[in-house]
């Protein structure tokens, strides 16, 4: 006679959904309830954003105001503002390629086989480079558009772009930096950190852009969208930098020891075996400085840049689409969650894929 | 394996010369020489905190000594950043806690420093890497990931690694103590063999069976000196000083 031990067959789908929702008659009744409730206000969103909203423009502003839903008309007259700002209206595919750049260049280096310092380099010095000189044309035969002019969703991707590109190689050396033997290396470091740590993102921003054009020597002035820049990457610089060395007190000292005792230089020993566990340790708090980033750009109002935010509500500021804000709002709001939602999906894949071997 | 070596230098691979190293104000060397010679195994032993580990540390500058000497292959220690690489570079080390580089594969971890310090092109480290995974009888590890090792397997990986560099002088820091006792077997064992090729190895353990068979002479430490070093015969049957007897009468006692 055969003894085969079974395990209980795994409950259905509907065995599970009995159990954790209708296990007693007030749990039914409850689990109802919510049904009905998120039931209804799935309909009422739906019918707004859809069923009852005006898609075209053809009725104007007035036949969309007294429509029921949504009216997104705005977004088909005023999607250009929103999308490019003040840009001149017959440059705006340069601005549209520029955004195209940065998203290409963004999932270039997201892709393990650019993982090399030559390979990102290239990516990254082109992509700048091109979405540099088409936003700002004056050669090639495309005509010069000034700083000030920039805006919109370009604006906003080139100050986070930007602001991490310089910030984040800063942040690690002032991690690195921080980790000192010499006590006057480390505590100046730390002081620095802890100072900008401490003021609030505007007050930096305000001070780059405005204060600091009468300290600086004319030369050293440059455009204001770049000092803004500079501060802006400055503040992400500081709180990254803790993050990077919080993920380099994960890794224990043996690895370092084992990497000199191999005969590895300082800078072997920094760049194979401890920055690369140790941006595994801050990853998702790596991320989620992004993110925080990312959305932080709409503080540049403040120094005079239009961004997409601020383009927004330029968008419908002008008089005859006043009332179309929600709907403008809910627009950018879709634009920024595209943006943050890959952000954090690609975490989250970079985290499955680093654990590999990991127990 | 070492063969063809000409160039290199006469006199002992290592001499410690009356080394002292302080932590603070705690003295944790005092006064320790210690020569060594090519193709020489010393087994280092003592009870924990007697400086064992912090004199095999000083000889590939993981930690300073605070005064004396120290001569590896003819290379005197100093604050010589060349020197100190150069030294490294024949000195391989095998630690307790394995401290494999846990991002890499087997494979990669054994290739990495040939490639990067001794700028070994990949085909010749690869070569190279499989040979000695091969000598520590794991080949068909090559591209796990240490995580997925167990600990003996670790350990000699660890060996494997650090053998790829081609050292001249090999030291072991405990290295079977983090090892459940059914893996420590399979260490020694490597580690046997290695001796019995000619390497020259300084070994601070516990494993007073290995030291009996593989040891020219044992030293013992005790607070930071060493009391006695004799050859492994002697010291475990005619030792003559008390405090080494009442520290085999613990470690062999049972």
């Amino acid at each position: 006679m055969e003894m085969v031990a079974l395990a209980p067959p795994a409950p259905g789908r509907l065995e599970d959904l009995r159990r954790r929702f209708f296990a007693t008659p007030l749990q039914a009744i409850l689990s109802l309830i919510c049904l009905a409730i998120m039931v209804f206000l799935a309909w009422k969103l739906l019918n707004w954003a859809v069923f009852s909203a005006v898609f075209t423009t053809t009725g104007g502003p007035e036949a969309c105001q007294a429509a029921a839903g949504a009216c997104w008309s705005v977004i088909a007259a005023r999607w250009r503002i929103i999308l490019f700002g003040l840009y001149p209206y017959d440059e705006q595919w340069r601005s549209a390629l520029a955004c195209l750049t940065v998203v290409v260049m963004t999932v270039l280096s997201c892709i393990p086989a650019f993982w090399t310092g030559r390979r990102i380099a290239i990516v990254w010095g082109a992509g700048t480079t091109l979405f540099y000189v088409l936003m700002k044309g004056g050669m090639l035969g495309l005509p010069y558009v000034g700083e000030e002019a920039w805006g919109g969703l370009a604006l906003t991707l080139f100050i986070f772009v930007t602001t991490c590109l310089i910030g984040f190689p800063l942040a690690i050396c002032l991690a690195l930096l921080r980790r000192s033997e010499l006590p006057w290396i480390s505590r100046t470091t730390g002081l620095i950190i802890d100072a900008v740590r401490s003021l609030p993102l505007i007050s930096i921003l305000f001070t780059f852009a405005i204060v600091l054009p009468f300290a600086l020597p004319q030369w050293l002035i440059g455009d204001k969208l770049y000092r803004v820049i500079v501060g802006s990457a400055l503040f992400f610089s500081a709180y990254q930098a803790e993050i990077v060395r919080g993920g380099m007190q994960g890794v224990p000292a043996g690895q370092e020891e084992a990497a000199m005792a191999l005969g590895m230089s300082y800078r072997q020993r920094i760049g194979r075996i401890l920055l690369p566990q140790a941006m595994r340790n801050a990853l998702p708090a790596t991320i989620n400085q992004f993110v925080i980033s990312f959305k932080e750009t709409s503080l540049v109002v403040i120094v005079g840049f239009f961004e997409i935010l601020a383009s927004g509500n330029a968008a419908y500021g002008t008089g005859e689409w006043r009332f179309a804000y929600v709907e403008v709002y809910a627009f950018i709001a879709f634009i920024y969650f595209v943006f943050v939602f890959s952000l954090s999906r690609y975490g989250a894949f970079l985290e499955r894929r680093m654990s590999v071997g990991e127990r | 394996m070492i063969s063809g070596n000409a160039t290199q230098s006469a006199g002992p691979a290592v001499r410690i010369e009356q080394l002292d190293k302080y932590y603070g104000s705690f003295r944790a060397l005092r006064n320790v020489s210690l020569s060594v010679e090519r193709g020489e195994k010393i087994v280092v032993c003592g009870p924990s905190g007697s400086g064992k580990s912090t004199m095999i540390r000083c000889i590939n500058r993981l930690e300073q000594h605070s005064a004396g000497r120290i001569t590896v292959l003819g290379t005197e220690l100093d604050d010589d950043v060349g020197n100190i690489d150069e030294i490294r570079r024949e000195v391989g080390m095998v630690f307790q806690h394995f401290n494999l580089f846990p991002h890499m594969t087997v494979l990669e971890n054994c290739m990495l420093s040939p490639m990067i310090v001794r700028k070994q092109p990949r085909a010749q480290a690869e070569a190279t890497a499989r040979r000695y995974l091969e000598k520590v009888r794991i080949p068909e590890q090559a591209m796990k990931f240490p995580g997925q090792l167990s600990g003996g397997q670790q350990q000699r990986v660890a060996i494997a690694r650090a053998l790829c560099m081609q050292p001249q002088i090999m030291l072991f820091d405990e290295p079977t103590s983090a090892l459940d006792p059914e893996m420590i077997a399979e260490v020694l064992d490597v580690m046997v063999t290695l001796a019995s090729e000619g390497m020259t190895m300084i070994c601070v353990t516990h494993e007073m069976g290995f030291a009996r068979r593989v040891a020219d002479r044992v030293v013992f430490m005790d607070g930071g000196e060493i009391v006695e070093e004799a050859p492994p015969e002697e010291f475990f049957t005619a030792s003559r000083n008390e405090r080494t007897r009442e520290f085999l009468s613990r470690v062999l006692g049972h």
